[in-house]
């Protein structure tokens, strides 16, 4: 069976995108797919690749690139969720002018045209909200 | 095609849940066939006379008047919440359909899948 | 069969009127605190959410605990997934 997942929630701000890695790995582990994971709302944090976590806690933004990258799975975080709240990939950052560029790598910025697109193809959805 | 019924259950203005899940929906319709249902706070979403002016946000609640435009034509809200609220419809910007709880369930049954705001 | 997630206990308050007879409810995150009480529905909650709280003794009799695998078992057994928070 085809999941698609949506992630609200930004990293140790909100438990909603450790579940949600934790539901990603127990579909794949159970023999069955991912289409794409959707980070929208808060939940586009995950992919700033400047969050730098104490050594003594779980890097859930690195644990999520690993998963997407080492299996494959799409992650694409909301193009209008990342602008405002200042997640870019080089494209944007020059776009806008900004100083730098943080999207982490694995991550892709698209819009939610993908949301929608991988809803209806997905056999299920399932949101991580917050 | 897949149906998709948004459940909106945020009020406006206090976080940006409630347009970011506005945005969704009309995205959404212009791929498929999609409803909304609004429970809890997410009712107030709809009151009318929202002025954010002062406030100096975008008054996003002025885009439900487009639904109808883009094809949404399942708009439904919870009945329960409503009369916990002291609202009726006459408050809304929007002609919404109310649900009891079987008819709530009945609309969720009735879409392939739902995406919650 | 629909199954419902809950990440916290105000959500109950969002969907305890949509839940259907045959529905399942899943509690999650901060949701596993209502896993306490005894609810009118088929009730299960995440276990590494209630033993981070130590809820473990405390659950209601009803509450049934399971892993993240059966998580998304249950998913596949229902027509759909409804996420409350």
């Amino acid at each position: 069976m085809n999941f698609a997942m949506v992630v609200h929630g930004a990293p140790y701000s909100s438990e909603a995108c450790l579940s949600a890695l934790k539901f990603a790995r127990a579909v794949l582990e159970s023999g069955h797919s991912i289409n794409r994971v959707f980070f929208y709302h808060d939940g586009v944090h995950t992919a700033n690749s400047l969050i730098a976590p104490p050594q003594d806690e779980a890097p859930i933004s690195e644990q999520w690139q690993e998963f997407g990258i080492g299996n494959n799975i799409e992650l694409i975080a909301c193009i209008a969720s990342c602008l405002r709240r200042g997640v870019m990939d080089e494209t944007e950052a020059n776009r806008y002018e900004k100083s730098g560029s943080n999207l982490a790598s694995g991550f892709t910025i698209s819009g939610l045209g993908q949301l929608i697109d991988a809803s209806i193809s997905a056999d299920r959805v399932v949101t991580f909200g917050v | 095609m897949s149906s998709i019924l948004f459940v909106f259950s945020r009020p406006p203005h206090g976080s940006i849940n409630a347009q970011e899940g506005l945005d969704a929906l009309l995205m959404g319709s212009a791929f498929t066939t999609c409803s909304v249902l609004f429970v809890g706070d997410g009712l107030m979403q709809l009151v009318s006379g929202q002025s954010t002016d002062d406030l100096g946000t975008k008054n996003f609640s002025l885009s439900f008047g487009a639904l109808k435009d883009y094809g949404v034509t399942g708009i439904a809200c919870s009945e329960p919440d409503l009369v916990a609220r002291g609202l009726n419809k006459d408050d809304f910007l929007i002609e919404v359909e109310t649900l009891n709880a079987a008819g709530m369930q009945a609309f969720i049954r009735n879409h392939d899948k739902v995406l919650n705001f | 069969m629909i199954v419902h997630t809950i990440n916290k206990v105000s959500a109950l308050g969002l969907c305890d009127n949509l839940v259907a007879e045959d529905d399942k409810i899943i509690l999650l995150e901060d949701g596993v605190y209502l896993g306490l009480q005894s609810l009118p529905f088929s009730v299960f909650a995440i276990r590494c959410d209630v033993d981070a709280r130590g809820l473990r003794g405390l659950l209601a009799a009803q509450t049934e605990v399971i892993d993240y695998d059966d998580f998304v078992h249950l998913c596949t057994e229902a027509d759909k997934v409804c996420s409350w928070f």
